[in-house]
């Protein structure tokens, strides 16, 4: 349905109420797997902004022109062009950068983060709107992963950003990254957590 | 008149095998050498089809044994054994053998009972089938897909939480992969490489999926519309995973042939399998625990595939064959 | 019908458009990608020879490479080895075809120079001109002679062998008697905090200094590592007056012919790099050993 939303209200959607990783749980194999570095998810975050906010510009541009039957192979369609053109032009330009995030790059076509709001968002919504939505989600997908990288790189190596903040590892099980699943069902938990506190707050006062 | 024919075709039948069998006769007496094989870390064997001469088989120079891309580096034998019928010769080497690569034996002037048979060249390498089963195993356990490369999360955790729905979700993704695998194979061999069009690599390899899930869905349809009904919902949640998309990536990356292909997706398929079944017993069982509130649902899962994923750590670097 | 039609024109189109979309930036990408990856080898070569941004390599070193593959004539194999050559005062390319036992086979000298040989394809076309079919060649790999002032300087050798999870790939310098003068780990995906730390100092520097006869036999001890050579090998955290000029010399001495500490919890790792490297400077040292005296017997001027 047509979004009522002001542009501000959205970004803050995208981030807190229907935060992809944390909340709508999508997308998750690279908070899991590529966290492991503050610089690593925030790479792979601008990334994600990147094709998210392009993407859902297209679509939105092109949403009268598409037909209902092909709606999925269209999506599918611009997110693999776009896909393609950062990866090209980040093994150009930022070599070091696209080393490390290797094969997550190519893999940003099938995070269902991009096709959903892409399904849920775009295609009713004007390019302004899904602009400022494609912000928000972006936004919230590298707050995510910023967050989980913050906690991986602290406890894990003890640096923060590749300066050394700790001087030493107090647990190496963070780097590995399988710690990746402890660390996001714990976030979520969270999540959770500050969710019921709010809601009986909200109850007690209203 | 019947006599003489049945008599004549019978001559030439006869002849005709012999012939064929002399022929064959001929082919062995120039393939000396048996069979050849590495043994242990440090030993090649080789099996003559008939006793060697003791003094011949015992001299090192008679060996030149190098590895295939170093035909000039010449591995030094530290050791020789003949076996009591003469016809397997152990040769030992101080350095463990680099298994990973074939390694060509030459046999100069090889004597048997007094006779010379000329030189002769052979290869030892490991058995071919030895190398589709690791990648099996390794795309299975050792490399698993969900548990120690974090592919295909979401539908991972969306479809973990009854045993039916996983098995069957499992069943069909592993049918999809191996076909949209096989054609990206195809595609990537016969099109992209020979055109330099690697970077379409993506899209043709993503619109390969929705074609075999489409091809999945009709034959489906039409061969057993009971198994259908009973899978057919999961068709659709196969393309958003990042598994489908993966498989032919690295086979494209690995240059694997069709046979290591087919293994790699069968694999990643099967591995899938027992990721999700190991998981749906679980959390069958979690429904039933007493879960904090915050906890409930998909924090304790994602807890628990943490602790699967340790668990499948204990596989990494296993090496079989 | 119609729709069908729609659908599929509407497919098509959509297909081309991405296509083309991707072909321009692809088009203008790959210049940039290859320039890269080039000044990443370089960079990489010349901080191993001891050269950095506070440091900048001398005018006259030369980096010269010699590209090796292997040649098979009616079954017979041999090595061929490119190398530059000096020729009226230019610098050419000659192929040196050298049999299995070292013996020179043939030489033959090439339409190319130093330059246009770094191209494999120009490499490729000039090996076909003077080696026609049945003969056929494939590529083996390549060095690089580090020159200065006329002088061999240093050997620079890329090698790629298999590590605890997947491949390590490495670079070597080693100085005119094979002794190893620098190592970097270029590639490797080994787990992070346990086989990961290759790349840590205090592993990667253990195999500095030590001369080549020594390095035919290196193998891995699983004892722990001496504080003091710890902090000797931590060159990065040297503080100013931590070690004299004598100290250094006296350390990098006792622990020469010691063999090389394993890393905690990643044994295999430890010992792949070590048989890797071992056997890298062996087939290394043993090949130009062949190539110098077949180079001196045959009075080839060659340009190292």
């Amino acid at each position: 349905m047509v979004s009522t939303k002001t542009p501000s209200q959205l970004v803050l959607n995208g981030l807190l109420n229907e935060n992809p990783i944390f909340r709508l749980a999508l997308s998750m194999c690279p908070a899991v797997g590529i966290s492991t570095t503050v610089m690593n998810g925030l790479m792979l975050g601008i990334a994600v902004l990147f094709v998210q906010v392009f993407s859902s510009c297209t679509i939105a541009l092109i949403k009268d022109y598409i037909h209902p039957r092909i709606r999925i192979p269209t999506y599918t369609l611009t997110i693999a062009t776009w896909v393609t053109v950062i990866d090209l032009v980040l093994s150009a330009y930022a070599p070091v950068a696209y080393k490390a995030m290797g094969i997550f790059i190519k893999l940003i076509v099938a995070f269902a983060i991009i096709t959903m709001r892409l399904e849920v968002f775009a295609c009713k919504n004007s390019v302004n709107k899904s602009f400022w939505d494609g912000i928000g989600m972006g936004l919230g997908f590298m707050f995510g992963m910023v967050a989980l990288g913050f906690v991986r790189e602290l406890l894990g190596m003890g640096t923060l950003l590749g300066y050394d903040v700790l001087g030493f590892r107090p647990l190496l099980f963070f780097a590995l990254p399988l710690a990746g699943f402890f660390c996001v069902g714990f976030m979520m938990a969270a999540f959770n957590y500050i969710e019921i506190v709010f809601n009986r707050m909200k109850k007690k006062t209203g | 008149m019947r006599h003489i024919e049945r008599q004549k075709i019978f001559l030439l039948g006869a002849a005709i095998l012999m012939v064929l069998i002399s022929l064959a006769g001929c082919k062995t007496q120039h393939r000396f050498v048996d069979k050849t094989a590495f043994k242990g870390s440090h030993d090649i064997v080789l099996t003559f089809a008939a006793p060697v001469d003791a003094d011949w088989a015992r001299d090192a120079s008679n060996y030149r044994v190098c590895e295939k891309p170093d035909p000039d580096i010449r591995l030094d034998i530290a050791g020789i054994h003949l076996s009591a019928d003469r016809r397997i010769v152990d040769l030992h080497f101080q350095e463990a053998l680099n298994q990973g690569q074939p390694h060509v034996v030459t046999l100069h002037n090889i004597m048997s009972e007094g006779k010379s048979l000329g030189d002769e060249t052979v290869n030892v390498k490991k058995l071919y089938l030895g190398f589709l089963f690791s990648i099996l195993i390794g795309a299975m356990l050792i490399h698993n897909f969900v548990f120690t490369k974090y592919l295909g999360l979401c539908v991972f955790f969306g479809t973990s939480q009854k045993k039916t729905t996983a098995v069957g979700m499992g069943i069909t993704f592993t049918l999809v992969i191996v076909a949209s695998a096989m054609m990206s194979w195809a595609l990537y061999q016969f099109v992209l490489k020979p055109y330099h069009l690697n970077f379409l690599q993506i899209i043709v390899f993503i619109g390969l999926v929705s074609l075999s899930v489409q091809a999945v869905d009709t034959v489906l349809r039409k061969i057993n519309p009971a198994l259908f009904k009973a899978f057919g919902v999961y068709l659709v949640l196969v393309i958003a995973n990042c598994i489908i998309l993966a498989v032919p990536l690295i086979l494209a990356d690995n240059e694997y042939n069709a046979w290591e292909s087919l293994m790699l997706a069968l694999g990643a398929g099967l591995g899938f399998l027992i990721a999700l079944f190991l998981m749906s017993s679980v959390r069958e069982r979690l429904e039933l625990a007493n879960v904090p509130p915050t906890y409930r649902g998909l924090p304790i899962a994602f807890v628990v595939a943490g602790l699967f994923a340790l668990a499948f750590l204990g596989f990494s670097g296993m090496s079989i064959f | 019908m119609k729709e069908i039609l729609r659908i599929t024109i509407g497919l098509t189109v959509s297909c081309l458009i991405a296509a083309l979309i991707m072909g321009t930036v692809l088009t203008f990408t790959e210049r940039a990608k290859e320039e890269n990856e080039r000044r990443d080898v370089q960079n990489t070569m010349l901080a191993l020879l001891g050269y950095s941004g506070s440091r900048p390599a001398p005018a006259d070193l030369e980096l010269m490479p010699v590209y090796r593959y292997i040649v098979d004539k009616k079954g017979v194999k041999y090595l061929g080895y490119m190398i530059p050559v000096k020729k009226d005062g230019k610098t050419g390319c000659t192929l040196l075809l050298i049999d299995l036992s070292g013996k020179m086979k043939s030489r033959h000298d090439l339409e190319l120079t130093p330059d246009e040989a770094t191209e494999a394809s120009a490499r490729d076309a000039a090996m076909t001109s003077v080696l026609k079919p049945p003969t056929v060649f494939t590529y083996a790999d390549s060095f690089i002679i580090a020159m200065l002032g006329g002088k061999r300087q240093a050997y620079l050798i890329p090698g790629e062998f298999p590590g605890f999870k997947t491949f390590i790939k490495v670079m070597l310098a080693l100085d005119p008697t094979f002794t190893i003068k620098g190592l970097d780990i270029m590639e490797q995906e080994e787990d992070p905090g346990l086989g990961g730390e290759i790349i840590q100092e205090y592993f990667k520097n253990q195999f500095i200094d030590k001369p080549y006869k020594k390095v035919k036999n290196l193998k891995v001890v699983k004892k722990p590592l001496p504080v003091e050579y710890r902090r000797y090998l931590e060159k990065s955290k040297w503080k100013k007056g931590m070690f004299s000029p004598e100290q250094i010399a006296e350390i990098r001495h006792k622990y020469e012919d010691a063999d090389i500490y394993a890393l905690t919890g990643a044994t295999i790792s430890s010992r792949s790099v070590t048989t890797g490297i071992r056997n890298m400077v062996k087939k290394f040292a043993y090949r130009t050993q062949i190539l110098d005296h077949v180079i001196a017997r045959q009075k080839i001027p060659a340009a190292f």
